[in-house]
């Protein structure tokens, strides 16, 4: 009986294998050899296990009748519950005989697949033919038979074809699951008829994940993912809603209907059985057991903790208790993973435990599990214990836990309301007027939304479930009505006049309520208590009147949850919507808001007969073929807002820089701020692929990672104030254009008074008419952009806050707070300084200096001394700008990033003017940027040696420019032509400049295509003034000779790109989608897919959505254009979060722009020499033959099924990586200019 | 409607001509008339048969590929008429309804190799030749040369007629002031005879583009219908056809194009020919027949659409029309909601009452109401001042932008 048990069991790690990537391959590269022999010797081992597979197989057919029959006889006088329960009341015998309801009897297999539904369907005649029990025993032996005669010889073909596939560690997993089902074997009998078909359909699916290129089946259930994923996250809103009923009846909805249970999974019934659990109906959660296993699937851990927390919650007898667990291990769990693996919400882990010491009194937690290190080659020292202890920050136990309370309380509120920066202006009465005015419309407005919100529910409540029922309804009752009236009110204040689209708008009230939701959810769970307490003992780590500690803060953390005993609890269940419900949601709210708010038509013009109208309208904007809808406010609304001119600014508490340091990422579910949703990785709307990636990601594969974001949020940041005065100053007079800082919208140019009287004047007056809007619209959204930037700044003036990080898909690290950041442009870096200081120094003078000249523009071309040498010699003009930096001779103001020389200046003037300016403490941090980094990466990938000298990774006495270097070998091509007779060639004589090659150059590495390439070229030209006829011919040659001069010069960086181009083409064609790790372990896919679009039909307009899926068909365009560069970025990535775990070791400060890296003055020359290291540690790392092995595990797995012609095509493609030049690398070790 | 196929020997019997084209080179062949009788017919635009020799469709073939080997690649797709036949017939459909008076000049776009421009002159029909492919520009010129005025020859292409960009514009782009100049037509008022006929096949690539482009010109008297009502004979593919002519409640066809070009024209169609009749200048010789899925598109028709004379007779006029086509736009953006919750929405109706006024049912869709109804129902908010009061003049303004596609 238990054949397809232990078939299973023996392809089980198989299947875990076929949807994601062979971690235990991936963990270290180094031990591909070793693991080659494993493999060897694996095959033989196989056949053997096979052996005694068999025996074992025909041993437990010979002693199961027996078994069964004792059973019967022993349990039937406690068989008389209504329902028969198959499992702990009624025991052995098979549920598919005792299923609760007839009807569910002559329904056919969720999965119809070829023979396992043909098994069971002979099961179900059988059973409704036989009545007596005895009968019925002699039937399930009859079937046994057939099924041992059909699998035997199918799970020998398969167990063969996979062998070689199978990693070492697979093997020995199957081992210990035999023996497991040795022991439960007979008595386990009762699940078999339910078992046979998930295991054998989940092996198929595994099967299907390894060979995606067949696609009919995939389309569908690409669909049904969708579908599935609506289903399971509505049963959620009733888990949270506590209404076990209607989540029944929802439940039911589907699996009484033939064709929508394939869309119910075992998921879907544990959250039903959660429900009932919370309420302690035992008999309800029974009866789902039995719905679970007449569906054909198999009760899931999380299945066995619902049951036993209900037991834990009602008075049950211990033997009931005892029977599940016997299950419970029967269906191959333990006791312990209860606890290691469940996530418990509010109370169930107590009640859990409890019903675990009725049957065990001395049931003991069991031991968390040890923290395991990451072992990749590049951290090896960093991970060493014998290290200093993590850096202390400059704030008292107190003084955090105080912060930690405000940051709470801010998160808590959901959003913030700031002053903005222009309340300073005086108010005018009109304003006044206009703002009573607002105020009482505002109300109104809220009652009217309120009505039509709750008449809306009520017309929804009023359906059954069955017929035209709305799915949005659970969604609609999750907050109070209140919050949804908040959160619509919230798109009226922050609508632009120029109107928004519908899409955006909808996604973004969508996803308000989500978050507002899983804020809910996370009280609710009491996870927040559980994160509060944490972060009290966190704090230790980090207080300077703390013990000091050798953590890390994720380490640190983990530790601190696993000694309060919380387990994996603090992570919520996953709970995300799909995209198109939160596009339903925000659609269903977008057109109760555009119904309900009305304005009287006079309210500004009196004249004009009272009439509401609506204040939101929609409209369709026309965009060659397709059209896109907007929402636009009235005229009326944006002129009585704009009169208003108020003054505060409400955000989401997520945009505003945290107050106190951040939860330290411990998974891809948590981190960043305390309550705040946060991803670990941004994507793209909608896609899912990233997040399972990073689920299935063993974790301490992702502990790099996740200490680097961690170290770079965990630097505190304080305000420039000086520089933020003068920036508010010019922002609140009339801005400026040339110094970055938006000019207000009333400063538009006005359009020209109409000629004549016609109505609409002529053409060329509307075409400046336009202009003029076009014009002003930009302006506001500028304006706007500058104005939260600078209120946010303003906020925190004169607090300490920090920035938490997550990063995108290739690995490179964003501050999660959107508009006021490091990242942002000159203005805001200026206004930010670390809030830790340090003194200079002997050389930190210098360094400012340096800095300061690097960010005028000036002396590129100069050594580091003479940068220096010019910053003395115009010392006298730095300190002018310093102390009269609006009234002096503004030297500062003619510089490339004027905002940060200026702050540079005013820092120079005060330590050099300090006593002992060695002495003196500065905060401000000083940039190291990397020459042409992609550049750098793709030199020292391919060991190019002229390349090499061109980007810096060379020692030399001055910094090369590689765009002048490319235009000098350009310019050789072109005289060798000219001489040649070549036309172009001589018209272009004089004209070849740096300036006209720098772009093409930059963007070669972010793979700019000849086409793109001579768009560029000839936008230059003009520029230049070249002669117009010869255009076309000159920018297409240029930008071949700048491709042809790159190519001399970085000869393997071209043959390294064309490699990967090439690569991820054919691994595209195959169906596949490019995936790789990088050498700290991320796993990367590229999100480029053929998405087909969903269409959302809502009453006012139907909406497209594109969807993603992991199933989906990869654009091939996308997928290999863009394959290159996000590798580079992918690298570039790994050696900012090397360099800046290695900086953390040397108690740096350290953060990065992308290749730009920041630290005091003090640390520069410290961080400089990490930053070369990790460089060379990054590349003297295999990493091109490491992809390459990589890849042709995942893509060219050794399948006889699979093999086919572009098989061997893409596995040469894949195995054939390019040859490198002579360049040594530990050159970049003394390189002055390589980062500068 | 004339026979829907081109005879298979067509063809066959073009290339029996073919020794003999050769050996005159493509020489017009001039022919002797009393120069008295000719005066008198040119008076009434109608000239005396030069009687060209019209090349075959095999000559013709080899011309355009000729051609296309000069030009570098990239060329955009055109087809021409190549069959001496179909010349014909074409011939025949332009001049079909034409009155007794003096005809106005034909301006023939892009005619390539010349086969229609040869049996049109031999027609005695006065054509303006305008060629954007400086490739068949010699050919052309030298036709025009032999001929006493019957023919003018124009480097330019119809289908870029004041292109909105600004700065100069270089030829083949040419504005519509300087080729009426040249060809020396003057403006004359709405109501008057049509003052010039075109004729072209609109490339596929952009059909729909230059349809909503030509629309634009129209409603606003731009471009060549500032001249008067200029009467376009176009080849369209099928499938546009069928949108042009779509009637309300066609699901599939009825647009804001149909519902604009029939308030604007009177659309006839006048000829449907296969794609297969027409050589185009691929390399492959492929047709390439734009796909369609819902609408039949296996012909190319040629429609003639003439500007009604009253168009501007009522509250329409070329100041206010914008604001019409927007209306139309929006509300067929979607054409299954209804046209009171649209007017409601723009706050343009208070409670009904206009469209009560007009006898439009309360619930009719925004895709049942007929073109004409369209028409009412701007006059009739035209009229009430409800535009000028609201956002919908600001918000017209706005799509000016994307008007000019």
């Amino acid at each position: 009986m238990a054949l397809l048990r232990l078939r299973a069991a023996l392809l089980g790690p198989a299947r875990l294998r076929g949807t994601g990537i062979p971690w235990s391959v991936l963990r270290n590269y180094s031990s591909a050899s070793a693991k080659e022999k494993e493999r060897r010797s694996a095959i033989c081992e196989r056949t053997e296990l096979l052996e005694v597979l068999k025996a074992r197989v025909k041993q437990l057919q010979a002693s199961n009748i027996p078994e069964v029959m004792v059973n019967k006889v022993e349990l039937a006088p406690l068989v008389n519950d209504k329902y028969q329960d198959p499992l702990w009341k009624g025991g052995a015998p098979s549920p598919a005989e005792e299923q609760p309801a007839p009807r569910e009897r002559g329904e056919s297999p969720a999965q119809p697949s070829g023979w396992v539904e043909k098994l069971k369907k002979e099961v179900c005649t059988r059973q409704l033919k036989v009545e007596s029990k005895l009968a019925i025993a002699a039937s399930q032996l009859a079937v046994e038979g057939q099924a041992k005669a059909k699998t035997k010889a199918k799970a020998k073909a398969k167990g063969k074809t996979k062998a070689k596939a199978k990693a070492n560690k697979s093997v020995k997993k199957p081992k210990a699951k035999v023996d497991a089902a040795s022991i439960w074997g007979p008595t386990g009998s009762r699940s078999v008829c339910a078992h046979r078909k998930p295991r054998v359909a989940a092996v198929k699916e595994g099967a299907k994940a390894q060979r995606p290129w067949r696609a009919p089946e995939e389309k569908e259930s690409n669909h049904r993912k969708i579908l599935q994923q609506t289903v399971q996250s509505s049963l959620e809103c009733f888990l949270f809603l506590q209404q076990p009923e209607e989540a029944e009846t929802f439940l039911l909805m589907y699996h009484n209907s033939r064709s929508k249970r394939r869309l119910l999974n075992v998921d879907a019934y544990n959250i039903v059985m959660r429900s009932w659990a919370r309420k302690g109906c035992l008999q309800r959660v029974h009866q789902l057991f039995s719905m679970l296993v007449s569906a054909g699937l198999q009760p899931s851990l999380d299945s066995y903790a619902a049951a036993l927390e209900c037991m834990g919650r009602s008075q049950v007898p211990a033997k009931a208790i005892q029977r599940c667990v016997k299950q419970l291990k029967n269906d191959g769990f333990v006791v312990d993973e209860l606890f290691q693996k469940c996530l418990f919400e509010e109370d169930e882990k107590e009640k859990v435990l409890r019903a675990i010491r009725i049957v065990q009194p001395k049931y003991q937690l069991p031991p968390p599990p040890r923290p395991k290190i990451c072992k990749s080659s590049l951290l090896r020292a960093f991970y060493s214990r014998t290290t200093m202890p993590y850096p202390k920050l400059d704030f008292s136990v107190q003084e955090l836990q105080e912060r930690f309370q405000q940051q709470l309380e801010m998160e808590l509120d959901n959003t913030v309301t700031i002053e903005s920066v222009e309340s300073t202006k005086p108010l005018t009465p009109q304003a006044i007027k206009a703002r009573e005015l607002l105020a009482t419309l505002r109300s109104q407005w809220h009652d009217s939304i309120l009505r039509a919100l709750q008449k809306s529910k009520h017309n929804m409540s009023k359906l059954p479930m069955a017929s035209g029922y709305n799915i949005l309804y659970p969604y609609l009752c999750l907050l109070p009505d209140e919050e949804y009236v908040a959160i619509m009110m919230q798109v009226l204040n922050t609508l632009s006049p120029q109107g928004e689209s519908l899409a955006v708008l909808a996604r973004d009230l969508g996803s308000k309520v989500y978050n507002r939701y899983v804020t809910q959810r996370k009280l609710r769970s009491r996870q927040l208590e559980k994160v509060q307490e944490v972060y009290k003992g966190y704090i230790g780590l980090l207080a300077r009147d703390s013990r000091p500690h050798e953590y890390l803060p994720r380490e640190y953390w983990e530790k601190l949850v696993v000694e309060a005993g919380f387990g994996p609890s603090l992570n919520l269940k996953d709970c995300s919507w799909p995209y198109v419900i939160l596009m339903r949601l925000g659609m269903h709210l977008l057109e109760l808001l555009v119904q309900a708010v009305r304005v009287p038509r006079n309210i500004l013009n009196p004249r004009l007969e009272p009439r509401l109208i609506p204040v939101l309208y929609h409209i369709y904007s026309f965009r060659s073929t397709w059209q896109v809808g907007l929402i636009k406010p009235h005229p009326i609304f944006s002129q009585l807002v704009s009169n208003a001119a108020e003054t505060t600014l409400t955000f989401n508490s997520s945009v505003i820089p945290m107050l106190c340091p951040p939860v330290p990422w411990t998974s891809p579910h948590f981190g960043a701020f305390v309550l705040n949703d946060t991803k670990l990785m941004r994507f793209v709307d909608g896609a899912v692929q990233h997040q399972l990636l990073l689920e299935q990601c063993p974790p301490v594969n992702l502990h790099p990672v996740l200490d680097a974001l961690n170290q770079l949020g965990n630097c505190a940041w304080k305000i420039n104030q000086p520089v933020l005065d003068i920036i508010i100053s010019i922002f609140n007079d009339k801005g400026n254009e040339k110094l970055d800082i938006p000019p207000p919208v009333s400063e538009a140019p006005r359009p020209p008074a109409a000629p004549g009287n016609s109505a609409t004047g002529n053409k060329s007056h509307k075409q400046e008419l336009l202009l003029c809007k076009k014009k002003a619209a930009e302006m506001h959204s500028l304006r706007m952009d500058a104005l939260y930037k600078l209120s946010i700044a303003n906020y925190v003036r004169d607090k300490v806050f920090w920035f938490p990080h997550n990063m995108d898909f290739r690995g490179r690290t964003y501050p999660c707070p959107p508009y006021f950041n490091h990242l942002g442009n000159d203005v805001t870096r200026a206004i930010l300084l670390f809030a830790e200081g340090r003194p200079l120094g002997p050389k930190g003078l210098d360094w400012l200096k340096i800095h300061l000249i690097n960010l005028t523009g000036l002396k590129k071309k100069n050594a580091l001394r003479e940068r220096l040498e010019y910053a003395n010699e115009i010392m006298e003009e730095i300190l002018d700008s310093a102390d009269r930096p609006l009234t002096g001779r503004k030297w500062w103001m003619n510089t490339d990033e004027p905002w940060q020389a200026l702050a540079c200046c005013m820092e120079i003037a005060k330590a050099s003017r300090s006593p002992d300016p060695a002495a003196y403490v500065s905060h401000f941090p000083v940039h190291q940027d990397g020459s042409c980094n992609g550049l750098q990466h793709y030199a020292a990938l391919g060991r190019d040696l002229i390349g090499a000298v061109s980007v810096n990774l060379m020692p030399c006495g001055v910094p090369q420019d590689v765009y002048s270097a490319v235009a000098q070998q350009v310019e050789e091509f072109r005289k060798k032509d000219a001489e040649q007779g070549v036309k172009v060639a001589q018209v272009l004589q004089g004209f070849i400049s740096r300036k006209v090659v720098k772009q093409t150059v930059m963007t070669v590495v972010y793979g700019v295509t000849r086409y793109g390439g001579r768009l560029q070229m000839e936008k230059r030209l003009k520029e230049i003034e070249f002669p117009e006829e010869y255009l076309w011919e000159a920018s297409h040659y240029l930008v071949k000779q700048v491709f042809n001069g790159i190519k001399e010069m970085f000869s393997a960086t071209r043959d390294i790109q064309n490699w990967l181009t090439e690569s991820a083409k054919l691994i595209a064609q195959s169906g596949q989608t490019v995936e790789w790790v990088t050498p700290l372990g991320l796993p990367i896919v590229q999100p480029y897919y053929r998405s087909k679009p969903t269409v959302l039909n809502c009453s006012m307009q139907t909406l497209t959505v594109k969807t993603f899926n992991g199933n989906q068909k990869p654009d091939t365009v996308k997928q290999k254009n863009a394959f290159p560069p996000n590798f580079i970025h992918s690298l570039d990535s790994t050696h900012m979060m090397l360099t800046a775990l290695h900086c953390l070791r040397q108690g740096l400060t350290f953060v990065s722009v992308h290749d730009c890296y920041w630290t005091h003055a003090l640390t520069v020359d410290v961080m400089n020499q990490i930053c070369r290291q990790q460089f060379v540690a990054l590349h003297s790392e295999k990493i091109l033959q490491d992809l390459s092995k990589f890849m042709v595990e995942k893509y060219c797995s050794p399948d006889r099924e699979m093999r086919a012609l572009w098989q061997s095509k893409l596995m040469e493609q894949l195995s054939n990586v390019p040859k490198t030049g002579t360049f040594n690398l530990k050159r970049v070790m003394n390189s002055t200019y390589f980062f500068s | 409607m004339l026979a829907g196929r081109a005879p298979p020997g067509a063809a066959g019997c073009c290339r029996r001509l073919l020794a003999a084209a050769l050996a005159a080179g493509l020489r017009p062949l001039l022919c002797g008339l009393p120069p008295c009788w000719q005066a008198a017919r040119r008076a009434a635009g109608q000239w005396p048969s030069p009687g060209l020799r019209v090349p075959g469709a095999a000559e013709a073939e080899r011309l355009v590929q000729q051609t296309q080997r000069v030009q570098r690649a990239g060329t955009s797709l055109r087809r021409f008429i190549a069959c001496p036949q179909l010349a014909r017939t074409v011939q025949r459909c332009l001049q079909s309804g034409a009155g007794p008076g003096p005809q106005p000049v034909l301006l023939e776009c892009a005619p390539g190799p010349g086969i229609l421009t040869r049996t049109l002159l031999n027609a005695g029909v006065r054509v303006v030749a305008l060629e954007n492919n400086s490739a068949f520009l010699p050919n052309l010129q030298s036709l025009e040369n032999s001929l006493d005025g019957q023919l003018k020859v124009i480097y330019g292409d119809f289908f870029r007629l004041d292109p909105l960009v600004t700065g100069t514009v270089k030829p083949p782009a040419m504005c519509s002031d300087k080729l009426f100049e040249t060809i020396g037509v003057e403006a004359v008022p709405w109501s008057a005879d049509v003052p010039v006929r075109v004729f072209g096949i609109i490339p596929q690539k952009k059909e729909r583009i230059i349809l909503w482009r030509l629309l634009f010109a129209l409603y606003e008297c731009n471009s060549i219908y500032k001249y008067g009502r200029a009467e376009l004979n176009i080849f369209v593919s099928e499938k546009e056809y069928k949108v042009l002519t779509a009637k309300p409640g066609d699901a599939k066809a009825y647009q804001a194009i149909s519902i604009l070009w029939q308030v604007g024209c009177e659309i006839q169609l006048l000829h449907m020919e296969p794609w297969s009749s027409f050589l185009t200048n691929l390399k492959n010789r492929g047709l390439s027949v734009p796909k369609s899925m819902r609408l039949p598109n296996d012909h190319l028709c040629l429609v003639r659409l003439t500007p009604r004379q009253n168009l501007f007779a009522g509250g329409l006029k070329p100041t206010n029309s914008s604001t019409f086509i927007f209306m139309v736009k929006q509300c067929l953006g979607k054409p299954t909601s209804r046209v009171t919750d649209r007017l409601n929405s723009w706050s343009l109706d208070s409670d009904g009452k206009l469209l009560r006024e007009l006898e439009i049912p309360k619930n009719a869709a925004t895709r049942n109401l007929y073109p004409e109804d369209y028409r009412r129902l701007f006059e009739a908010l035209q009229n009430s001042n409800m535009f000028t009061e609201t956002w919908f003049h600001d918000e017209v303004l706005d799509s000016i932008r994307n008007i000019n596609l």
